[in-house]
């Protein structure tokens, strides 16, 4: 069942990069006519699927080689970490859901997007319960999309 | 309800990214840019309140997370700035600032050691890791996205 999961979370996100995304996003088409939005707004919640199935295979895909994100708490982990911590089954599932998926730049090459993102679940002795703003950057290198970093911060203020 | 006194906080991590380079990555120019000069003025603009640069120096697209998950625009945040209840910022002290350079877009991120207080009175001292990302539009290096995490390993 995971196993089918995973492989069509992979699927999704074949389709994604082929830039034929479904447009969960605000339209914001980009030079080349590409659906830039549409596209990240999908690998978004790959990204998302990724962390929760423990695809580390799927993560490290998606995640180029420079990649660089700040967790909660001021974190700072390389694509190798991210990778190695999704990949980590022995930390627990987390149930991590996007919305408000707002595309705030696209260009043929570079997208930046937030998003809120709501994890429920501890991984370790770290309860990561609660919601939290995420500004996720991708970029596009020899035809792919890759995602190039994240930001996130606890929303403790309404 | 926004509080100033967060915005403040904010105010001093979204204009204080890169002066002073303290690694390598920062220090040296990448890609033709030199960072820690487009940082310094970064921060200088703040600091001196030169909003005329600041309006150039965000893109349209630029948007502000503080440590607390409010979300600010340009135009939102320009707005404080160009408001009543403007920070006081004593201490801006970025350091391990490191530099991913991918293409027309840089993630930059470091650890800033703030002290200020906000127009109450109410201090602003804290320090965080911030991810800032900067893109380049029309030949221009500009800021398009911050957000800010407590350092909760100073705690």
């Amino acid at each position: 069942m995971k196993r089918a999961y995973g492989l069509a979370t992979t699927i999704v996100f074949l389709i994604a990069s082929g830039a034929v995304a479904l447009g969960q996003a605000p339209k914001k088409p980009a030079a080349s006519g590409e659906d830039v939005a549409g596209t990240v707004a999908i690998l978004d919640h790959v990204w998302l699927d990724a962390a929760h199935n423990h695809d580390g295979e799927t993560a490290a895909w998606l995640f180029a080689d420079n990649f660089v994100e700040i967790h909660p708490g001021g974190i700072l982990v390389s694509k190798e970490q991210q990778v190695e911590m999704i990949k980590n089954t022995q930390l627990g599932d987390i149930a991590i859901q996007s919305s408000d998926i707002q595309v705030r730049y696209a260009s043929p090459d570079v997208a930046v997007l937030t998003d809120t993102t709501t994890i429920r679940g501890t991984q370790g002795e770290t309860n990561y319960g609660g919601q939290y703003r995420v500004m996720r950057v991708f970029v596009k290198q020899q035809g792919r999309w890759r995602a190039a970093g994240a930001g996130i911060a606890r929303i403790t203020s309404q | 309800m926004r509080q100033i006194h967060v915005g403040a906080l904010a105010l001093i991590l979204s204009f204080t990214p890169l002066a002073f380079a303290q690694t390598k990555s920062a220090a040296t120019p990448r890609g033709g840019v030199d960072w820690k000069e487009l940082d310094h003025k970064w921060l200088d603009s703040e600091r001196t309140g030169d909003l005329d640069y600041l309006e150039k120096f965000f893109a349209d697209s630029y948007v502000l997370v503080l440590a607390n998950g409010q979300t600010y625009t340009k135009k939102e945040w320009l707005g404080i700035l160009r408001g009543p209840d403007r920070p006081t910022l004593l201490t801006l002290d970025p350091e391990n600032i490191q530099v991913h350079v991918f293409g027309n877009v840089a993630i930059l991120t470091d650890h800033t050691t703030i002290k200020g207080h906000d127009s109450k009175g109410n201090s602003l001292d804290g320090e965080f890791n911030v991810f800032r990302v900067v893109i380049k539009q029309d030949g221009e290096w500009r800021a398009t996205g911050v957000v800010m995490n407590p350092d909760l390993s100073k705690k």
